[in-house]
C-alpha cells in the first residue's frame, strides 16, 4: 500500500507540472497586462513601462516561464501584485478557510445524503422515495449562486426582520466584529452560525448525488445474505437496517469523498462570492479580474495538487474499505 | 475499518464546530515583525497617558460594508483608488492639508503655508505634536522623503500629472528646519490639491526602500505605522479592516475619535451588503445602488444619504474613426439620446445630467449652460448635414460611399450602468438611422485595447472619471497628448488646446472663470464625449452612529468624529 | 400508468390489431385526419395523446398567430426556423400517427431488442417520463418562440413608466429594468440556454467518444498519452478553468459554448475508454479483427456503438449540469453577453434587486430548476433502463 500511494505521488509530478504549464500560458498570453489597471490620467507611456520593468513583465514569456518554473521548485511562488505579498503568505491567508467551509460542507453533505438516502431505500418505489429523489434533485440543479442568495433571504433577512425568529443566521463572514472579545463557548457558537449557510449551500447541491449512491448501496446490501440471515433470525427491521445492512452499505459511499472535493473547490467560487468568505475562491475571482498572474497560478497550481490529492485519497480509501481491491 | 469510517465523520464535523479561534496572522515578514511590538507599546503608553474623557460619545464600534477591498492600504506611492486614498486621507494617515465644505483648503497635519511672490516656492510649517503610532515624531524629514519618492519617476506614482509643474526629486525640496519644508514649482491653478490628496510616510521606517519596490512592500497592506487619528490593527484579506482610535491624536485636531474602533468589510455581493445592513450587522453601507434605495429608504432605523460627486459617466468617441471625425456626427449622437430620462430611469433620479467635465458644485461650473438637448429631429438634421442619409430604405444612415452609420459602443464586463446606458442608446438611437452595437469587453483587456496609443481599437466606449477639485483636463483633450494613453477622443481643436494652456496655469479663480465658461462652451461644440451625468452618490447608515458627514470630499471626511448612540452599544 | 400502455404483451397488440386488421386500416380512413385517433381506439393512451396534444398545440398556435406566421416566414431565419417547425411539427404528428396505425404493432414486438427493453423500462419510470416530456415542450418552445413570444425580447418600453412592472395580463411575469417583457426574454432565452446545454455536450461527446475509443483499443502511447492529458484536465476544478479562460479572452456565446464542450469532453473519454478496453477482448470484436477489417471500421462500426449507452446517459446529465454552469458564469459576469437572454443572464441580472423585483430573477431561476432537473430525471431514468442490472 504505501509503495502504490508513493508511486501514485511520483506518478502526480508530471501531471502537476503540465497542468501548471498550462496554466502558466494561458495566463500569460491572455491580452491586458496587471499595469492597465494601475494607470491614471497624467500617467505616461514611460510610467508605465516602468511599472512593467517594477514587475518584470518587460521580459519575454518564455523566459518568465522558465524563472517561475525554476522558483517554483524552490518553493518560491513569487509575489502578488495586487496584494503586496508573497504568494504564498496571501494562499496561506485564504486556503484554511476553505478547507473549514469544504470540510463542513461535505461532513453535511454526506449526513444528510445517507440519511435520507436510507429512507428511500428502505421505502423503495414509496411516493416517499420518489418525492424525495426529486426535492434533491431539485436543490442539486439549482445554480448554486441562487440557491445561496434564497437561503440568505430566508434564514438571515426574513428570519431576523420579518418573522422574528429567535435564530437566524448572518449572511456574511466568518465570524462576528466583536468576535474577539466573546468567551470562547461563544466563539464556536459565532463561527457554527456563519458557517451554517454556506456549508449549506454547498452541501444541498452534494447531497442529491450522496443519496443516489447511498440508497443503491443499500438496496444491494438488504439483498445480500446475510441481511436475510438477520431477517430470518426475526430480528426487528429497525435493526437489521441500522444495525448489519447501514453499515456495510457505508463502505462503497466512503470513496465519494475523493471525488466530490473538485467539485466542492468548484462551487466554493460562488459561495465564497455570496456569503464575503475570505478563502481561494474569491481569491482567485478576484485574481484573475486584477491581472495577478503570480497569484492566478500560484492558487490554480494549489487547486490542482488538492484535487490529485483527493483523487490519490479516493483510491486509497477504495483499497482500505474494499478487501477485494489490492494494489501493488 | 467502520470505526474509522465512522471517526472521520465525526472528526470533520467537530471540525466544523470547534476548531480553535484563529487569532491575529503572525507574520514572519521582518519589517512587521519589528514594527508591531513597537505600535503595542506605544498605543499602550499613550492610553495611560491620555485617559478618554469623561463623554458618552466615546467608546463603541462602526462597521462599515463595502463590496472591494482597499486595494492598496496606506500605500501612498502606489495608490490611486478611491478606498486606499480616502482611508490614507482620514483614517490611517494625515495629509498636509484638507478642504472644509466649501472646499477650501485647510491646515491639518501642516498648521500654516505660505506662497512666494513669484509663485515658485511653497513652504509648510508641520504641527509638532504628531506622532507616527510607533513613537516616532513626524517632521519635516518626512515630508521631504514622501515628495522626493512620489516624484521619482522609478517609484511610478500613479498620479504623476499631480506634479506637472512641480520641480520633480530632490531638487524640488528642502527642509528648513525640524518642522519647515519648502517645494519649487511653477505657478499653476489649485497648487495645493495634490497637498489635501497625497499623504505624507513615515521616513523613519521607509527611507531605505527603493522606490522600485515600494509598492510591493508590506507596508501597505500588511503592517501600515501611520499618525493619522487610526491605528491599524490588522486586516485579513478580502475580510476586514481593524482600526483603533489613536489615543495619541493631537488635542488641536479635536484629539482622540469617539469611536473605540473603525472595522471596513469586504462584502463583494450587494444583495448580502443590503441584507447585512438591513439586520444591522453593518452599520455603513458604502455606495448601495439607486436600485436599492427604496428598501432602505422603508426601513426606519437607516438613514438614506445622497450627494452630488465628482465622478461623471460618458460614452467617449474615438474621433479617429471616419464615422466619427465629424463633431456634427458627435453632437447628433448626443441630441438623440435621451439623457434625462437615463438619469431618471437608470439612477431613479439621483444624479444631475452632465454637459461638459465641469461638475456643477464647482466653482468652475457654469450655471447658465444650456448643453445639448434632447432632440431627435435636430439630430437627424445634423446627420443630414453631415451627409448621413438613409439611402437604401434598411432604417440605417449611409453616407455618399454608401457605409452604414454603425458605431460600436463598448463597456467593460460587470458593471451594470455602463451596459445599461450602452443599451438605451442602441435603442433610442436606432430612432433616427443611426446602429449602435454593444459589446462587452474584459476591463483589462478594454483598457488595453483604448489606451494603447497605436491600438484604438473601439469607435465609442463607456467610461467614467473622477475629477479632482483641480480640474485639468488637458490629458483627455489636448492635441498635444494625443498619443498618450488617455486621449481615447483623439480631439485636435486648436480653441481647446488655447483654453487647457491658460487654465492649467490660472491661479487666480477670478481670471479663470470665465476662461472656463469658454472651455465649457468649446467643449459641447466639439463634444468629444457624450457626457451622460454626475452621478449623486448614496451612502446608508444605521442611525444609531451620529454626525456622519460624507459629500464630495469623501466619505470618511469626518470619521474620528462620528460616535454611536450610546444606547445601542 | 398512460405510457406504459403502449408496452403491452405482443399477444395483446396482436388482439387488438393484427385480428381484425381490415377494420383498423378502415379506421385508418376514418382517422386520418385526427393524429393520435388510431391509437387512441386501441387503447394506446399515452402514445396517441401525445401525438394529438402535439398536433392541436402547433395548430392552434398556426391559427391563432397567423399573422407572425405569414410575417415570419419572410423573415430572419430564426423565425422561418420557427414557421417551418411549426408545420413540420403538425406534420410529423399526422404522419407518425398514420404511419403508426398502419405499421401492424406485433412486429416491432417479436425480436426484442436491448433498445426495446430499454425503452420498456425507461416508459415505466413516471418521473422520468415526466421529465421527458418537459424537456420535449421545452425544445418545442425554443424552436417555435419567435412565432409566440408576445413581444420582441430586446424591446425597450417606456423607461420611465414601464420598468418594475410586477406580474400583470399585459406581461404575465413582469417586465425588467428597461422595460423589457420577462415572459419573451425567458422564450428566447430558452433557445440560448438550450442550445448552449446541446453544443457543448455534442462537442465533448464527439471528442470524448473518439478519444476514448481511439485510445481504449489502440492502448500503448496513444493511450497514455490521451489519458494523461484527460487526468490533467480533469484534475483541475473546471470551473476554475473555464472562468480564467473566458476572463482572460472576451466572452462570446462561441467562446464559452466552446470552453465548455472542451472542457468537458475528459470525462466522456474516460467512460468511453473504460467501456472499450472490456469490448475488445468479446468475440464479435475479436472476430471483426479476424476478418481483416480495418481498425477506423472496427472502431466506428463495433466498439463505439456499442459504448454508447453510458456515454448518453453521461451526456443527458451533463446538458443539465452545462445549463447551470452558465448560470454560474453569468453571476462572475462572464456568461453571455447582454443584450442577447440567456437564463442565467436574467438570473444574474434580477439579482441586483432581488428584495423589490422579486420576477426578475424568480422565473428564470425556476426555468432552470425545472429544465436541469428534467435533464436529470430523464437521465436517471435513462441510466437505470439501460443498465441490464437494474431493470426490474
Amino acid at each position: 500500500m504505501t509503495r502504490y500511494v508513493l508511486r501514485r505521488l511520483l506518478g502526480a509530478v508530471p501531471l502537476v507540472l503540465g497542468i501548471a504549464t498550462i496554466i502558466f500560458f494561458v495566463v500569460n498570453l491572455a491580452p491586458g497586462d496587471p499595469t492597465v489597471y494601475m494607470m491614471t490620467p497624467g500617467m505616461s507611456s514611460e510610467v508605465v513601462e516602468q511599472l512593467r520593468v517594477n514587475y518584470g513583465l518587460d521580459q519575454p514569456v518564455h523566459v518568465r516561464y522558465v524563472k517561475w518554473v525554476a522558483a517554483m521548485l524552490t518553493g518560491d511562488f513569487g509575489y502578488s501584485f495586487s496584494y503586496s505579498r508573497p504568494v504564498l503568505d496571501v494562499l496561506l491567508d485564504f486556503l484554511p478557510n476553505t478547507l473549514i467551509l469544504s470540510a463542513c460542507a461535505l461532513a453535511l453533505a454526506f449526513l444528510v445524503g445517507i440519511v435520507l438516502g436510507t429512507i428511500q431505500a428502505v421505502k423503495q418505489y414509496s411516493g416517499l422515495d420518489s418525492t424525495l429523489s426529486v426535492v434533491l434533485l431539485f436543490f442539486y440543479s439549482m445554480p448554486s449562486f441562487w440557491l445561496a442568495l434564497m437561503l440568505i433571504l430566508m434564514f438571515s433577512l426574513m428570519a431576523r426582520n420579518v418573522w422574528g425568529w429567535p435564530i437566524y443566521f448572518p449572511a456574511s463572514g466568518i465570524t462576528s466584529t466583536d468576535y474577539d472579545f466573546l468567551s470562547s463557548g461563544a466563539q464556536i457558537v459565532d463561527r457554527g452560525r456563519h458557517l451554517f449557510l454556506p456549508a449549506m449551500s454547498l452541501a444541498l447541491v452534494l447531497a442529491a448525488g450522496i443519496a443516489r449512491y447511498m440508497r443503491g448501496s443499500m438496496l444491494e446490501v438488504i439483498r445480500q445474505d446475510f441481511v436475510r440471515t438477520a431477517r430470518a433470525k426475526g430480528l426487528p427491521e429497525r435493526s437489521v437496517v441500522f444495525k448489519h445492512a447501514l453499515r456495510n452499505a457505508l463502505i462503497p459511499v466512503i470513496t465519494l469523498v475523493g471525488l466530490y472535493i473538485p467539485v466542492l473547490f468548484s462551487g466554493t467560487v460562488f459561495i465564497e462570492l455570496i456569503f464575503a468568505w475570505p478563502g481561494m475562491g474569491r481569491a482567485i475571482v478576484e485574481a484573475i479580474t486584477q491581472r495577478d498572474y503570480p497569484l492566478v497560478m500560484a492558487a490554480s497550481f494549489f487547486f490542482a495538487i488538492m484535487v490529485v490529492l483527493a483523487n490519490l485519497l479516493a483510491d486509497v480509501l477504495y483499497a482500505v474499505v474494499d478487501p477485494r481491491i489490492r494494489y501493488e | 475499518m467502520k470505526k474509522l469510517f465512522a471517526f472521520g465523520l465525526v472528526g470533520l464535523a467537530a471540525a466544523c464546530g470547534g476548531d480553535e479561534a484563529g487569532g491575529p496572522v503572525s507574520f514572519s515578514d521582518p519589517f512587521c515583525d519589528d514594527v508591531i511590538p513597537r505600535v503595542q507599546t506605544w498605543v499602550a503608553e499613550q492610553r495611560e497617558a491620555n485617559p478618554v474623557p469623561d463623554d458618552p460619545r466615546y467608546g463603541g464600534t462602526a462597521v462599515l460594508g463595502s463590496i472591494g477591498e482597499i486595494a492598496q492600504g496606506l500605500n501612498v506611492a502606489s495608490s490611486s483608488d478611491y478606498s486606499s486614498v480616502q482611508h490614507q486621507m482620514f483614517v490611517g494617515l494625515m495629509t498636509l492639508i484638507d478642504y472644509d465644505e466649501d472646499i477650501q483648503p485647510r491646515p491639518y497635519l501642516a498648521e500654516s503655508w505660505e506662497v512666494s511672490e513669484d509663485g515658485t516656492e511653497l513652504t509648510f510649517r508641520l504641527r509638532d505634536d504628531v506622532y507616527w503610532h510607533d513613537g516616532e515624531r513626524t517632521d519635516a524629514e518626512d515630508v521631504a522623503f514622501t515628495y522626493r519618492m512620489v516624484t521619482n519617476p522609478e517609484t511610478a506614482f500613479p498620479n504623476a500629472a499631480f506634479w506637472d509643474y512641480y520641480v520633480r526629486g530632490p531638487e524640488g525640496v528642502e527642509v528648513l528646519d525640524e518642522f519647515t519644508v519648502r517645494v519649487h514649482l511653477q505657478p499653476h491653478s489649485e497648487f495645493l490639491n495634490a497637498w489635501s490628496t497625497v499623504a505624507i510616510l513615515p521616513e523613519h521606517l521607509l527611507g531605505d526602500v527603493a522606490p522600485t519596490e515600494i509598492a510591493q512592500h508590506p507596508y501597505g497592506t500588511v503592517c501600515p505605522v501611520g499618525n493619522g487619528p487610526f491605528v491599524f490593527a490588522s486586516h485579513a484579506p478580502q475580510d476586514r479592516w481593524v482600526f483603533e482610535a489613536n489615543p495619541g491624536f493631537p488635542e488641536g485636531l479635536g484629539g482622540r475619535p469617539f469611536l473605540d474602533r473603525y472595522i471596513y468589510r469586504v462584502i463583494p455581493e450587494p444583495t448580502t451588503l443590503l441584507t447585512e445592513l438591513l439586520t444591522e450587522n453593518i452599520d455603513v453601507y458604502l455606495a448601495p445602488s439607486p436600485d436599492q434605495a427604496a428598501r432602505i429608504l422603508d426601513a426606519e432605523h437607516l438613514e438614506l444619504h445622497s450627494f452630488l460627486f465628482r465622478n461623471y459617466v460618458m460614452v467617449a468617441w474615438n474621433g479617429r474613426r471616419p464615422q466619427l471625425a465629424d463633431a456634427r456626427v458627435r453632437r447628433a449622437l448626443t441630441m438623440g439620446t435621451n439623457r434625462q430620462e437615463i438619469v431618471e430611469a437608470i439612477l431613479q433620479g439621483y444624479g444631475s445630467v452632465a454637459h461638459t467635465s465641469v461638475p456643477p458644485f464647482h466653482w468652475a461650473f457654469d450655471p447658465d449652460i444650456d448643453g445639448l438637448q434632447h432632440d431627435p429631429e435636430g439630430a437627424a438634421a445634423l446627420l443630414e448635414q453631415a451627409g448621413w442619409v438613409d439611402r437604401d430604405g434598411d432604417g440605417v444612415r449611409e453616407n455618399a460611399v454608401g457605409d452604414r452609420l454603425s458605431i460600436s459602443v463598448k463597456y467593460n464586463q460587470g458593471n451594470q450602468i455602463r451596459q445599461d446606458i450602452a443599451e438605451i442608446m442602441q435603442a433610442q438611437l436606432a430612432g433616427i438611422g443611426v446602429e449602435i452595437q454593444p459589446q462587452v469587453v474584459e476591463w483589462g483587456t478594454l483598457l488595453q485595447q483604448i489606451n494603447t496609443p497605436d491600438l484604438r481599437d473601439f469607435d465609442g466606449v463607456v467610461m467614467g472619471w473622477v475629477t479632482e477639485f483641480r480640474l485639468d483636463d488637458t490629458d483627455l483633450f489636448h492635441s498635444g497628448r494625443i498619443d498618450e494613453p488617455y486621449a481615447w477622443a483623439g480631439t485636435e481643436n486648436p480653441e481647446l488646446d488655447r483654453l487647457l494652456d491658460r487654465l492649467a496655469v490660472e491661479t487666480d479663480r477670478d481670471v479663470a472663470a470665465p476662461l472656463w465658461e469658454e472651455y465649457q462652451e468649446a467643449l459641447i461644440e466639439e463634444q468629444p464625449y457624450t457626457f451622460f451625468y454626475f452621478s449623486e452618490r448614496l451612502d446608508a447608515w444605521n442611525r444609531r452612529v451620529h454626525d456622519v458627514v460624507m459629500d464630495q470630499r469623501g466619505e470618511w471626511v469626518n470619521v474620528r468624529e462620528w460616535y454611536i448612540d450610546p444606547g445601542s452599544r | 400508468m398512460a405510457a406504459g400502455a403502449e408496452s403491452l404483451s405482443p399477444a395483446t397488440g396482436v388482439d387488438a390489431s393484427a385480428g381484425p386488421r381490415r377494420r383498423v386500416v378502415g379506421g385508418r380512413g376514418l382517422s386520418a385526419a385526427l393524429p393520435g385517433a388510431p391509437q387512441l381506439l386501441a387503447g394506446r393512451w399515452g402514445s396517441g395523446g401525445a401525438a394529438l396534444l402535439v398536433w392541436i398545440g402547433f395548430l392552434w398556435v398556426l391559427v391563432t398567430r397567423w399573422d407572425g406566421v405569414r410575417d415570419g416566414w419572410g423573415g430572419a431565419w430564426d423565425e422561418r426556423l420557427a414557421v417551418a417547425s411549426l408545420i413540420l411539427g403538425v406534420a410529423a404528428a399526422w404522419a407518425w400517427s398514420w404511419r403508426d396505425a398502419v405499421r401492424p404493432f406485433h412486429s416491432r414486438s417479436v425480436a426484442v431488442s436491448q433498445w426495446d427493453l430499454a425503452v420498456r423500462a425507461f416508459s415505466r419510470n413516471r418521473t422520468a417520463v415526466a421529465g421527458l416530456i418537459v424537456v420535449g415542450a421545452l425544445y418545442a418552445v425554443a424552436l417555435i418562440t419567435p412565432v409566440v413570444a408576445p413581444f420582441d425580447p430586446n424591446l425597450q418600453g417606456d423607461l420611465l413608466t414601464e420598468r418594475y412592472v410586477g406580474p400583470s395580463l399585459m406581461h404575465p411575469l413582469g417586465t425588467d429594468q428597461f422595460a423589457r417583457d420577462v415572459l419573451s426574454r425567458l422564450m428566447y432565452g430558452a433557445r440560448i440556454s438550450l442550445s448552449i446545454g446541446f453544443v457543448a455536450v455534442a462537442i465533448s461527446v464527439t471528442i470524448g467518444t473518439l478519444l476514448g475509443a481511439v485510445a481504449g483499443y489502440l492502448g500503448g502511447v496513444v493511450d497514455t498519452l490521451v489519458m494523461r492529458f484527460v487526468d490533467m484536465v480533469i484534475s483541475f476544478p473546471r470551473l476554475v478553468l473555464l472562468i480564467t479562460i473566458i476572463a482572460l479572452f472576451e466572452p462570446s456565446i462561441f467562446l464559452i459554448t466552446a470552453v465548455l464542450g472542451l472542457t468537458l469532453w475528459p470525462s466522456t473519454a474516460r467512460i468511453v475508454r473504460g467501456e472499450v478496453l472490456s469490448l475488445r477482448e468479446r468475440e464479435f470484436v475479436q472476430a471483426a479483427v479476424a476478418l481483416g477489417y480495418s481498425k477506423p471500421r472496427i472502431i466506428f462500426k463495433h466498439l463505439i456503438p456499442n459504448a454508447l449507452a453510458p456515454v448518453i446517459v453521461a451526456a443527458t446529465l451533463g446538458i443539465g449540469n452545462t445549463i447551470v454552469l452558465e448560470a454560474g458564469l453569468s453571476f462572475l459576469g462572464l456568461g453571455v453577453q447582454p443584450p442577447t437572454p440567456s437564463w442565467g443572464t436574467m438570473v444574474d441580472a434580477g439579482r441586483q434587486n432581488l428584495l423589490d423585483a422579486w420576477w426578475l430573477s424568480t422565473f428564470p431561476g425556476l426555468a432552470i430548476v425545472f429544465t436541469v432537473l428534467s435533464f436529470n430525471l430523464v437521465g436517471d431514468g435513462l441510466r437505470d433502463a439501460l443498465d441490464p442490472r437494474l431493470r426490474s
